[in-house]
């Protein structure tokens, strides 16, 4: 299968049922260094679509592909839940360090210099250093989205899916937290799939927006999809 | 069936406006209590065959107290008279039999949980089914099951056989019925982690030993720790009763003193325990507040006569 594409759907249906699939007839393609947002209403399936090619729900139908794989591997992929997925009882250290094995293989990996490394880095990049050795628990939640962030950018995925991951954030956070992720994507020219129920935040900072409508997504046929190409 | 062939509205089950319907939605609760009391009679009096024995109970109850088991005898915390004691005066208690019991149970007990603990963990995420496929965790939950469907007395009958009388035996009965107990504890608490922080380690490609330490380790610890330190303590109250078995620990005199219908001596041994139980109750509930999320949060400390009692008491009782 030919990989010019870093995610590629073909006739796929998604949904957790064969009966009521949540989304039929689907075909996409995310390129390199492409940042997409989706948006639309919800219940509609933005994050099933998401958890589908982050590999955690299955395909009812169709196929996808991931670098011309059927799944990512190990490390490829860097997912931000709209919960975020963080160890609440761990500290922030704990929970970006994750990130940085994910994308190393050696066991004596989490006890390396490197590792110590990639995990200051990330967390300093966000600016969370005087919060290193603090449980997720005690942190506020614009403090948790910035954990999760550091966790991916140390994780140094080729591909990043964020569910909401901008949540209800403040604006100065908020920018910084936009910031770290685009300059990233830009500068390792990785792939970033962002689900964004502001149309207008979407807008901003994607390069293409694919808006969600009645259940149905295919940027290659004119309706009842919107596609918005910015730039 | 004539309920079919009501109309809707005329159904009680179906018309909530109904009136039967109302009266069955108030008094449910009511009337669901006074079956499952009802039940309990009927499958009770095909067991016993004269209800008039229960009206000599209290009066038993009395005589067996006044004659047999009141005031306790308090020889059982001074010095054994064989071997003879060395300690100090004001540690001679030291050498009673109360003390030698209580020290070798709570010995048992910490020794059984340690042991069960480190045996458990590792079955226990082997039988969570959010980690694991159904033909490693189903296994792991037979054998969890297997060692918790004995009580720890029948373990230890079975080890006393095995490898002789004491503590040993004590040891290996209690960490058995540990494994199977905390494992399920344990498991239970791994199945509960909450789903996000798995999705994301799958998603990022993390290996079962770095999701299991890295994520669900770290995430349900508090809870593991909790429940040990519940184990050591139940292991205690259920080290009393091994001794019966020869398998060390108080136990082992309080049948003796049994054997002689030595009741006054039984009852001091039994006081002795219940505030050794409510001091480790005291410990366990200041060491589990280090591990829970309330741990996180200042509040005032309850006052130590609290553990023995609801905690609305507490609040009515507490000095303001």
């Amino acid at each position: 299968m030919d990989s010019q594409f870093v995610v590629e759907i073909r006739d796929a249906s998604i949904g957790y049922s064969m009966k009521e699939p949540l989304l039929t007839s689907i075909n996409l393609q995310f390129s390199k260094g492409e940042i997409v947002a989706i948006a639309g209403p919800s219940g509609i399936g933005k994050t099933t679509l998401l958890r589908t090619i982050a590999g955690l729900v299955p395909p009812l139908q169709g196929s996808f592909s991931i670098n011309g794989k059927k799944a990512a591997s190990r490390g490829e992929l860097g997912y931000i839940p709209q919960r975020l997925g963080l160890v609440r009882h761990a500290s922030v250290y704990h929970n970006v360090l994750l990130g940085a094995l994910a994308g190393h293989t050696s066991p004596w990996f989490p006890f390396s210099v490197k590792a110590k490394q990639l995990t200051l880095e990330a967390i300093s990049s966000v600016g969370l250093d005087d919060k290193i050795r603090t449980p997720i628990r005690r942190l506020s939640g614009g403090q948790q989205r910035r954990v999760a962030t550091a966790r991916t950018l140390a994780q140094r995925p080729s591909l990043i899916l964020a569910d909401e991951f901008l949540g209800e954030l403040d604006e100065e956070t908020m920018t910084l937290v936009l910031e770290k992720v685009t300059n990233y994507v830009r500068e390792s020219n990785s792939t970033l799939i962002v689900v964004e129920h502001d149309i207008s935040r979407a807008k901003q900072m994607a390069d293409r927006l694919l808006i969600m409508d009645d259940g149905r997504l295919n940027p290659f046929v004119s309706s009842p999809i919107t596609v918005e190409v910015k730039k | 069936m004539k309920n079919r062939d009501l109309s809707d509205t005329e159904n009680p089950m179906i018309n909530p406006e109904h009136p039967l319907s109302s009266v069955w939605f108030t008094s449910r609760w009511f009337l669901l209590i006074a079956l499952l009391i009802w039940l309990s009679v009927i499958v009770t009096n095909g067991m016993v065959d004269s209800w008039g024995r229960l009206a000599n109970g209290g009066e038993n109850l009395m005589i067996f107290i006044d004659e047999s088991l009141w005031p306790p005898d308090w020889s059982v915390i001074e010095p054994q008279a064989y071997p003879v004691c060395t300690e100090p005066g004001w540690l001679d208690f030291t050498c009673s039999t109360a003390w030698i019991g209580v020290v070798e149970t709570l010995k048992i007990a910490f020794v059984a949980t340690i042991f069960g603990m480190i045996i458990s963990l590792p079955l226990s995420l082997f039988a969570a089914r959010n980690l694991n496929p159904w033909w490693l965790s189903y296994p792991s939950r037979f054998i969890l099951a297997a060692s918790r469907s004995l009580p720890s007395i029948i373990w230890a009958i079975f080890f006393v056989i095995l490898v002789g009388l004491g503590p040993l035996a004590g040891i290996l009965a209690m960490t058995v019925y540990t494994i199977g107990y905390l494992g399920k504890l344990q498991y239970e608490a791994i199945e509960g982690v909450s789903r996000p922080p798995l999705d994301a380690s799958n998603a990022m490609g993390h290996g079962w030993l770095e999701r299991s330490f890295g994520v669900i380790i770290p995430e349900s610890a508090n809870g593991l720790i909790s429940q040990a330190i519940f184990m050591f303590e139940y292991n205690f109250r259920h080290g009393t009763v091994i001794g019966i078995v020869g398998a060390g620990g108080i136990g082992y005199y309080i049948n003796l003193y049994l054997k002689f219908l030595q009741y006054d001596k039984v009852i001091a041994y039994l006081v002795l325990i219940f505030i050794v139980v409510l001091l480790l109750d005291l410990l366990s509930i200041a060491a589990r507040s280090f591990f829970t999320e309330e741990g996180d949060v200042t509040r005032p400390p309850s006052p130590w006569w609290g553990i023995i009692l609801p905690s609305a008491m507490i609040d009515l009782l507490k000095p303001k």
